[in-house]
């Protein structure tokens, strides 16, 4: 690659970003107008932002073509110098390999922010504890990135993302880790990581992109974000009467033997934690024992939370954005939608992250390997397959979903998610766990 | 000669009456003590840290009432289901052994597979079918029943442990009653007994020592099983052990491991004393195959009840399987396009195989040095594999973490590693098939081997390994068919990049997508339930 290619290549993503603004911009206030987030919020996005799949051939320049906005038209529009340079870094994918399918995802507006293409190949052996996973979808990312560049060779554990950390703290505290990169679909676990100082820092470059607060500091960096909601039955009420804030879930009357919870699952015990952090612990065990009064249902996760909301066994429930999305995914019809209380616990937003594990000999890949999870095409991935929120402001979240911003999510350290036991203890005193 | 029933028996472990004729070898005293403080090591790291906790701290968690309570709901839970599988078991061994019950050929080894279903996939399967919103309740809905008694809880639990753990109390107690003599109930009869009192006043005191055997694998599962209290949302003390890890409280979860292993210990004594009792019950090796008992008017109820076992066990959660393989919809989502390959299931049977054949080598001394000479040594050997059988999986994961990365960086992570985890949970089944079948040999016979000029290892060799081989090959089965659904240890210490059937499961079960875990999930059901086949085969190698 030549100096020139080069500097070609550093002008786009610039030039991008300006396009881009604009339309983030409007899907913005769209996710403002409709913040019935999963009905209307889709169809909205796309009318506004109708021309954005196809800004690639409305610009129709060649220097489009190849970056992650002009891909959606690239696969016979791709000019030869494009060609050329991919085929030494391997074949840089289009961005539908990324992009998931479905009715959440059929209108997505033109993206930007930096390109796989904009960064060094990935090449040699890296080891990834992957924490969770999503089923297989962060495996499928990184099969992507191998199919992209050859010389990569990413090794896998797969395990739970506590244990993954205990296992980290284990291993580093008796010399080193096999592990490069720690990837978990927890904050918590990242931060009990970085807290026994077993990780080494991120440079400037890859975290800037991403909010202050999903990557508190420069130990560990947020590339996926869900946020606590409650999905309600749309045949058994209306939005209007979910309370606006997670603390008044206690008096609401129409909520009354009707809603579900998974204490034992790690996400609700986070927004727990959180509330403690963010109000006090008798506050949160008086909400503990008022939800108890209501009559919540239990369940073992919060993926049943939702199903069970959509089948109409309960009204309502707490669990986190995704999982009704995916209720929805499979089954469109089904009469589930969202509900996102404002500031405070019940707006926290968690984060799928990534930190370099101290003591590897491969920083600089691992470091490299993290960017790409922050880029356009990684983004877009967990935004249309994972339904989660990308963390990078040129990729909007799929169906409508309001912003981070608009979310208004609660100050707090995502990595103090990780001060887990006065949780439990409270939990298990007032019987919910 | 040799009796059948060299299966599943761990059944004539308390049988005794072996002559101790001479003293055991040193060298095989010194390999089953090794063998048997390699099986306890995982324990040393638990203590470690259980000492660094400050010891007022400890007895306020200890005696809290959270604590106490898990105590209270583990200790009946254990009560109830092994009570509950000695109701279901014992019948089933005596209606597939003793009676003209129709297909019973087909009914002997259907009745042993649920014991391949891995017990979450089992809780997972009756909460689908029997939970709200249920296969069960949406069937009832239209003849407008809308409740039906919750599945949760205490009730639940005791069901699904009971249906997928019964198997273990079937086979030991049915190798019991292949082995005893079945003309010593004909005679009880000829001398003026009922059938009902000649079964409780000879045959149950013959068996008594195989059921409690199976009982006791029953109790120790129950004891150590994650998966099915916290699907059925029951406190058990594996349930607060995993969400304690998962908190970041690893003392918390290590006292409450030492003493989980502490009520294993008072249930080991329980059960020995027990044994102990009955070990007057001598069953006679000369097995004659007596009459089967006609069932007459009982045919038809013992058929539906052998029926409904079987729906319950086999049908129910083959059939929520098929249903989240097939159904879009409901909760069998379709998953994440994480693509099944067939190489996991190699890898399934891999490891299963490497700790199916290292149990029953390390079985032998152990068993060898238990059945033959019977000392307060041989016992303490034998017992002290049980603990590990009762650590739960995630208990044991960690401690060999720290075992491998502190001592033994090289083996951290590799296939030696993982496989030692799985000796070190499942070697009582293969010490317990191991020890009932060289009770069946006639030491007499590897004496008259060494009369004639053979050394002891040359007449053990020659002689008696022949012998017990079908025992040792049952028990080898019985461990590659636990190693397959073993999951919290594999997820732990599996080698980097190594996948398995049951990570897998547990991948795209975590996430919800139920609908791609039901290919794996049979894919491990069929391969175990061929294992099951090994294991009742042979009852037919009788010489």
């Amino acid at each position: 690659m030549t100096r020139a290619d080069a500097s070609e290549r550093s002008d786009r993503p610039r030039r991008r970003t300006r396009r881009a603004v604009l339309a983030a911009g409007t899907a913005g206030l769209v996710g403002l107008a409709g913040c019935s987030a999963l009905s209307g919020g889709g169809g909205g996005n796309g009318t506004t932002t109708g021309a954005g799949t196809t800004a690639g051939t409305e610009t129709g320049t060649a220097t489009e073509t190849g970056t992650a906005t002009g891909t959606d038209t690239a696969g016979n529009a791709t000019d030869e110098t494009t060609q050329g340079e991919n085929a030494a870094a391997g074949e840089a994918l289009p961005i539908e390999e990324y992009r998931g399918s479905g009715p959440l995802v059929q209108q997505r507006p033109s993206l930007s922010g930096t390109s796989i293409q904009d960064l060094p190949p990935l090449s040699g052996e890296l080891t990834i504890y992957l924490g969770g996973g999503e089923g297989g979808l962060y495996t499928n990312l990184i099969s992507l990135l191998e199919r992209t560049y050859p010389d990569f060779e990413p090794k896998t554990r797969l395990a739970p993302t506590s244990q993954l950390a205990s296992t980290i703290i284990q291993e580093t505290s008796a010399g080193s880790s096999p592990a490069d990169v720690f990837w978990s679909v927890d904050a918590g676990s990242l931060g009990v990581v970085a807290e026994r100082n077993a990780t080494v820092g991120l440079p400037q470059r890859v975290v800037e992109s991403v909010p202050q607060q999903l990557h508190p500091r420069e130990d560990w960096v947020g590339v996926a974000g869900r946020a606590r909601s409650v999905p309600y039955n749309t045949d058994q009420l209306d939005r209007s009467q979910i309370p606006q804030d997670v603390l008044e879930f206690t008096n609401a009357s129409v909520l009354q033997g009707n809603m579900g919870w998974a204490p034992s699952y790690g996400a609700f015990q986070a927004f727990v934690t959180a509330m403690r952090l963010l109000t006090s612990r008798g506050r949160t065990k008086r909400w503990l024992n008022g939800m108890q009064e209501q009559g919540v249902q239990t369940f073992p996760d919060e993926f049943l939370v939702s199903n069970a909301v959509a089948d109409g066994e309960i009204a309502a429930g707490f669990a986190n954005h995704y999982y009704a999305l995916r209720v929805q995914a499979a089954r469109p019809n089904a009469p589930i939608d969202l509900a996102f209380t404002q500031g405070g616990p019940g707006a926290l937003i968690n984060v799928s992250g990534a930190e370099i594990i101290k003591g590897t000999q491969r920083q600089q890949l691992a470091t490299n390997f993290i960017y790409h999870l922050l880029t356009v095409e990684a983004q877009e991935f967990f935004a249309t397959r994972a339904f989660g929120y990308p963390m990078i402001p040129g990729v909007p979240p799929v169906g409508g979903l309001p912003t981070i911003d608009e979310l208004q999510p609660p100050q707090l350290d995502l990595a103090q998610l990780s001060n887990l036991q006065p949780t439990l203890r409270l939990m298990r005193e007032v019987g919910v766990l | 000669m040799r009796s059948r029933g060299h299966l599943g028996a761990l059944a004539g472990r308390f049988r005794g009456g072996e002559e101790d004729d001479d003293r055991p070898p040193a060298a095989l005293v010194l390999l089953a003590g090794a063998i048997a403080a390699a099986v306890l090591s995982p324990i040393a790291p638990l203590v470690l840290r259980v000492a660094g906790v400050e010891t007022s701290y400890a007895l306020s968690l200890l005696t809290g009432s959270a604590t106490t309570s898990v105590l209270a709901n583990s200790l009946a839970l254990v009560g109830a289901v092994t009570a509950a599988s000695i109701a279901i078991g014992v019948p089933l061994a005596v209606l597939t052994a003793r009676t003209d019950l129709p297909f019973r050929r087909f009914f002997t080894v259907a009745v042993a597979l649920p014991l391949v279903v891995p017990s979450y996939i089992g809780a997972f399967a009756f909460v689908s079918a029997f939970g709200p919103r249920g296969v069960l309740a949406d069937l009832l809905a239209p003849i407008g029943i809308d409740s039906i008694p919750t599945i949760y809880g205490f009730g639940g639990t005791v069901l699904v442990l009971t249906l997928f753990t019964y198997p273990y109390v079937y086979l030991t107690t049915r190798a019991s009653l292949l082995a005893a003599d079945a003309s010593l109930p004909e005679a009880a009869r000829t001398l003026g007994e009922s059938t009902t009192g000649a079964f409780r006043r000879v045959t149950l005191p013959q068996i008594a020592p195989g059921i409690a055997a199976g009982a006791l694998l029953v109790a120790l599962y129950t004891l150590s099983d994650f998966g099915t209290p916290a699907i059925m949302q029951f406190d058990t003390f594996t349930r607060i052990i995993f969400v304690e890890y998962n908190a970041f409280g690893r003392d918390f979860a290590a006292l409450l491991s030492l003493q989980l292993l502490a009520v294993t210990g008072v249930i080991l004594a329980l059960e020995s004393r027990l044994g102990a009792d009955r070990s007057g019950a001598y069953a006679s090796r000369g097995a004659r195959s007596g009459g089967e008992t006609a069932l007459g008017v009982w045919k038809g109820p013992a058929l539906a009840f052998c029926l409904a076992v079987l729906v319950l066990c086999l049908l129910v959660p083959v059939g929520i399987l098929a249903m989240w393989l097939f159904r879009n919809g409901g909760p069998g989502y379709a998953g994440g396009g994480f693509a099944f390959e067939w190489a996991v299931a190699w890898n399934s049977v891999g490891v299963s195989t490497a700790a199916a054949l290292l149990a029953a080598a390390a079985a032998i001394p152990i068993a060898y040095l238990a059945a033959r000479y019977r000392s307060v040594l041989s016992t303490v050997f034998d017992r002290a594999t049980y603990l590990g059988y009762a650590m739960p999986g995630i208990v044991l994961g960690l401690s060999l973490i720290y075992f491998g990365t502190t001592y033994a960086s090289a083996l951290y992570q590799t296939l030696p590693l993982l496989i030692f985890a799985y000796v070190v949970r499942f070697l009582p089944q293969a010490i317990g098939t191991t020890r009932s079948s060289v009770l069946q040999v006639d030491s007499a016979l590897a004496g008259a081997a060494r009369t004639l000029g053979e050394g002891s290892t040359g007449a053990f060799r020659r002689v008696t390994l022949p012998l017990i081989a079908p025992g040792v090959l049952a028990g080898a089965a019985l461990v590659f068919l636990t190693t397959m659904k073993e999951l919290p240890a594999t997820l732990l210490l599996h080698p980097t990049g190594f996948d398995t059937l049951v990570t897998y499961i547990w991948l795209v079960q975590d996430a919800g997508y139920y609908g791609a875990a039901a290919v794996p999930a049979l894919v491990l059901i069929v391969v175990s339930g061929l294992s099951m086949f090994v294991i009742l085969s042979q009852e037919n190698t009788d010489s």
